[in-house]
């Protein structure tokens, strides 16, 4: 009769670096035999006398290989592998299985049922080390391989949390909604491919009725693009600009920033549009670079684009950008976007586009401007049929009541 | 989409035609196809574009970095047939300011010899 549950450990367990094999048998005689053959080769040895118990000293001691008989009351060798396979901790064991007649079909229901191989119990001394030496290399690779995935997945976890925290330093750098200076109101949006986007943008009142504001897009996205584009909000500081560029004029700004960011070694580059607004003045002054999302909603009802066809920054460094003035009136709101937003494809492959962002900003009319900005993001989400953008979305509305 | 490029030797010049999409996925295969034709001393590049369905923002500043790499090394780069929601991308970043646009080889080419 076997013991339940005994389980009887050759060596002293602080044995480290020494293989161990786990023998599950319910014959004693048949197991202390195959125990002290193993012994002799080396090996530290585990005993277990059915399958239950042998199932908790895997859990327990996690051996190198396990050697099963088929034959045990209650759970039999492939119930054994079975469970083993089904349990994530244990799955990856090597199981040696031993039976009494090695017929095909029963070696094709062990491997199927989850053996990783199979010893004869009328195995000469020689097979059974070729056998259980086959059975740890496989036993090695394997826990090579799951120490090199768990590393990996440690790195994978410390360099999210590193992205996440620099996402969240990203975020500080945008404007919040709400009232900029009295009678303007700004609302704004920003949804980054990736944890790290390449879209910045900002709005500061340089005095009560003076406002400088912005939109850029760096090319590219992640970590680069989101180190270059915060590297640009600096330079584009009010300080910054006085020293760098001594004008408030939005073409000489873009005019010095192309100098000051040329092409990286990759082809890398922003587009960007630069404004000041006038209050006093009624005034709209704005500069792009090989930006196209900016426009002018008139109370009027009327869509002015203010995209100049002209090189991104870093392209030509002789290029001169120029300032374009236009009158504003109580009532007109301004919104800046990044391509991210409309340069959206259908699942055909149609893309939205400008056309359409067009008639959405028209179809909202003079709803709320909160409205209209998550209105207009909704009908781009709905166009590609998915929430998630496949570039930087960046969308900045004012309203100009004064 | 993926990029094919193919080199095709002409006087004073080579023509690479190219197949696909010129976007962020390939713009090191891009990049080294052209890098190759610059080291082996071609003065003009012609980028046929006949058959490229797509460029995206990677793409117009591989094309900006080819055109300034070109003519570091006293060379220039033109570019052949672009279609036309490629040329619409092209004219609202004003490329042709950079890279100028020719409907076919022949013009490419005495453009070059005049400038030359």
């Amino acid at each position: 009769m076997p013991t339940p549950a005994a389980v009887t450990t050759s060596c002293n367990a602080a044995e480290d670096g020494v293989p161990t094999i786990l023998v599950v048998d319910d014959e004693p005689t048949a197991r202390l035999a195959l125990a002290a053959r193993l012994k002799r080769l080396g090996y530290r040895v585990i005993q277990a006398g059915d399958g239950k118990a042998g199932l908790e000293a895997l859990r327990r001691e996690r051996p190198n290989l396990t050697i099963l008989d088929w034959m045990m009351p209650e759970l039999d060798g492939p119930s054994f592998c079975e469970q083993v396979r089904h349990d994530p901790e244990l799955q990856t064991s090597q199981i040696l299985m031993m039976t009494s007649h090695d017929q095909p079909e029963q070696i094709a229901e062990g491997l199927a049922r989850g053996a990783d191989d199979f010893l004869s119990k009328a195995a000469s001394k020689y097979e059974i080390s070729a056998r259980v030496q086959a059975g740890m290399r496989a036993a090695t690779l394997v826990r090579r391989l799951k120490d090199a995935s768990e590393e990996i997945r440690q790195k994978q976890e410390a360099l999210e949390r590193e992205l996440q925290s620099a996402a969240r330093y990203v975020e500080t750098l945008l404007p919040a909604s709400g009232p900029v200076v009295p009678g303007v109101q700004m609302v704004r949006t920003y949804r980054p491919s990736l944890a790290l986007g390449g879209d910045l943008f900002n709005i500061v009142p340089w005095s009560d009725d003076f406002l400088g504001l912005y939109l850029l897009d760096a090319s590219g996205h992640g970590v680069s693009a989101a180190l270059r584009s915060s590297s640009f909000a600096t330079f584009l500081r009010r300080d910054s600009l006085l020293r760098h560029v001594g004008s408030n004029d939005p073409g000489a700004i873009l005019t010095e920033a192309n100098k000051q960011f040329p092409l990286t070694e990759n082809g890398h580059y922003f587009t960007i549009v630069f404004a000041s607004l006038d209050l006093r003045c009624h005034t709209l002054s704005y500069a792009t670079a090989g930006h196209s999302g900016a426009l002018l909603h008139r109370r009027s009802g009327a869509v002015c684009w203010m995209a100049q066809p002209n090189l991104p920054l870093g392209f030509d460094s002789f290029t001169t950008y120029v300032t374009v003035e236009l009158p504003i009136t109580p009532g007109d709101r301004l919104y800046l976007f990044s391509d991210g937003l409309y340069e959206v494809p259908d699942p055909t492959g149609e893309l939205w586009g400008q056309a359409r962002l067009d008639e959405t900003i028209r179809r909202f009319g003079e709803r709320p401007l909160t409205e209209v900005v998550a209105g207009t993001v909704a009908e781009a989400i709905r166009w590609q049929g998915h929430e998630q953008f496949p570039d930087d979305v960046a969308v900045m509305g004012l309203e100009i009541a004064v | 989409m993926p990029m094919h490029t193919k080199e095709r030797p002409v006087p004073n010049g080579v023509i690479l035609e190219m197949t696909g999409d010129l976007t962020y996925a390939n713009r090191e295969q891009f990049k080294t196809a052209v890098e190759t034709i610059r080291q082996k001393g071609c003065r003009h590049l012609i980028l046929n574009m006949a058959d490229v369905r797509f460029v995206d923002s990677s793409g117009l500043g591989m094309l900006a970095l080819v055109s300034q790499n070109f003519k570091l090394s006293q060379g220039k780069v033109s570019m052949l047939r672009p279609q036309s929601y490629v040329r619409e991308i092209m004219s609202l970043a004003n490329i042709q300011k950079l890279i100028p646009v020719y409907d076919n080889e022949q013009d490419a080419l005495a453009e070059q010899q005049r400038a030359a």
